[in-house]
């Protein structure tokens, strides 16, 4: 190799790890969470085993409690502890097969990060774009530190998932409290559309 | 000529009485304890979902639910099998190729809304990128301005984010059959957007079937499949398929108002 190649080659190898040396916690976990599931979902056969494959990685990843605790909002403190485990496994499930089902079996999702965000102490949003079947899409990771990073929502083309599902747990917790915002989730859960 | 000229007289007599009427922020926290609003501010409730929940007034949503319904219907037994006839037939590059070539014409309704919002600058690139597509792209077939540093920014725009932009408050939500979910300033925006696309005209201009029917028909085909692709990832695995509909195009429509 030429002398020259080898510097060049060299310069593009720091240019690549210097990037990565400046990541935060909160990104290295969404940058690995990502890609422990695009090698997941790259060797599965259908959305049904790549919704049991990817369970451990995202429970490891993403605070499950955190998530359903935003989504069902104030009301969560009429829950009773047994009301809420229920609800955080139930909307677990939900989650988990919401994001594994949609994904295209084949179709792999280029992921391109963006500087990282802190909105507030302890919280992080980390910007990306997704380029995924020819279209792109703005996606941002929000985390949140408790132990470690977690991601906590997913706020795709603007619209928040947490937000989306507070809306719809609003209205079912107004009708009937805890009890009509569990019914709703286990209506969820058990009937896929 | 006359439909036309009446649709842009009815918008601007609506605009004229909107804008006359109070504005009314878009967005409302939910639990009345975050009181800061926008997609990156933090409330210290631990409660909170960074920021605030989408709302917009819905007095119609006992009608608006049958429409929904009705619309769920017809998108589910009707519009995706004829979509999964459409893939089948012509094949991805294609669909995709006839998917930007509609999207290109539709530029003097992003030329114009960038002028109508005094974004000069997103006007003028507008203009270089539908150039450089219908020339170097053969007839916007190919986006070639997408790979360019130069329309790299280039922002999404319409007739209803102009209206928001000028201040005029959504109004309430209401679902149009077959169209979907709309509001009062959106929809209006609609024919905003209808009245600008040269789709539109060439049916006047030709008093001809292909064109009055042909192409508009072509238009809806080729959107069909990406339009039922959003409806499903807004609405499945929801708790209230109706209530989900409803709040991601609320959240959605506020992020395009604030780029």
């Amino acid at each position: 190799m030429k002398p020259s190649a080898l510097l060049t080659l060299c310069a593009a190898l720091i240019a690549l790890a210097l990037p990565a040396m400046a990541q935060t916690p909160a990104e290295q976990r969404v940058r690995s969470t990502n890609d422990d599931i695009i090698a997941i979902a790259v060797k599965v056969p259908n959305n049904e085993v790549l919704i049991q494959k990817v369970r451990p990685v995202l429970e490891k990843n993403v605070s499950f409690a955190a998530m359903t605790r935003r989504a069902i909002g104030p009301g969560w403190r009429t829950f009773t502890p047994e009301q809420q485990k229920k609800a955080i496994s139930l909307f677990t499930d939900l989650i988990i097969r919401r994001y594994a089902g949609r994904y295209t079996i084949g179709e792999r999702p280029e992921v391109s990060y963006k500087a990282p965000t802190t909105p507030a102490p302890g919280r992080a949003e980390i910007p990306t774009q997704v380029l995924y079947k020819g279209s792109r899409y703005e996606v941002i990771y929000r985390s949140e530190q408790s132990e470690d990073w977690r991601i906590t929502d997913l706020v795709v083309e603007g619209v928040s998932l947490v937000g989306n599902y507070r809306s719809q747990f609003d209205a079912a917790f107004r009708k009937g409290g805890a009890e009509a915002v569990l019914n709703a989730l286990t209506n969820a859960v058990n009937n896929p559309q | 000529m006359k439909k036309l000229a009446l649709l842009s007289l009815a918008s601007v007599v609506f605009c004229v009485g909107c804008a006359s009427t109070k504005n009314k922020p878009a967005t409302a926290p939910s639990d009345g304890k975050s009181a800061v609003t926008g997609k990156s501010t933090v409330a210290a409730d631990d409660l909170d979902t960074y920021g605030s929940v989408a709302s917009v007034p819905d007095p119609l949503q006992p009608v608006n639910r049958v429409t929904f319904w009705i619309n769920h219907q017809v998108y589910t037994y009707l519009l995706k099998p004829v979509a999964k006839g459409y893939k089948f037939i012509i094949p991805e590059k294609g669909r995709e190729a006839i998917h930007n070539a509609f999207e290109n014409i539709k530029f003097p309704v992003r030329f114009t809304n960038h002028v109508l919002q005094g974004d000069l600058k997103g006007a003028g690139q507008e203009t270089g990128a539908f150039l450089v597509n219908s020339t170097v792209g053969v007839a916007g077939l190919g986006r070639p301005a997408r790979h360019m540093p130069a329309f790299a920014d280039l922002r999404p725009t319409d007739t209803a984010q102009t209206f928001a932009k000028w201040g005029i408050p959504n109004g309430f939500y209401f679902v149009i059959p077959l169209i979907g979910p709309t509001t009062l300033r959106d929809g209006v925006g609609l024919a905003g957007d209808w009245a600008l696309n040269p789709i539109t005209w060439c049916g006047y201009i030709w008093g001809q079937p292909l064109w009055y029917i042909a192409i508009p028909a072509a238009n809806t085909m080729r959107s069909m499949p990406v339009q039922l692709d959003v409806y499903d990832a807004a609405t499945k695995d929801s708790v209230d398929r109706y209530l989900a509909a409803r709040d991601a195009y609320i959240q959605y429509r506020n992020e395009i108002n604030s780029r």
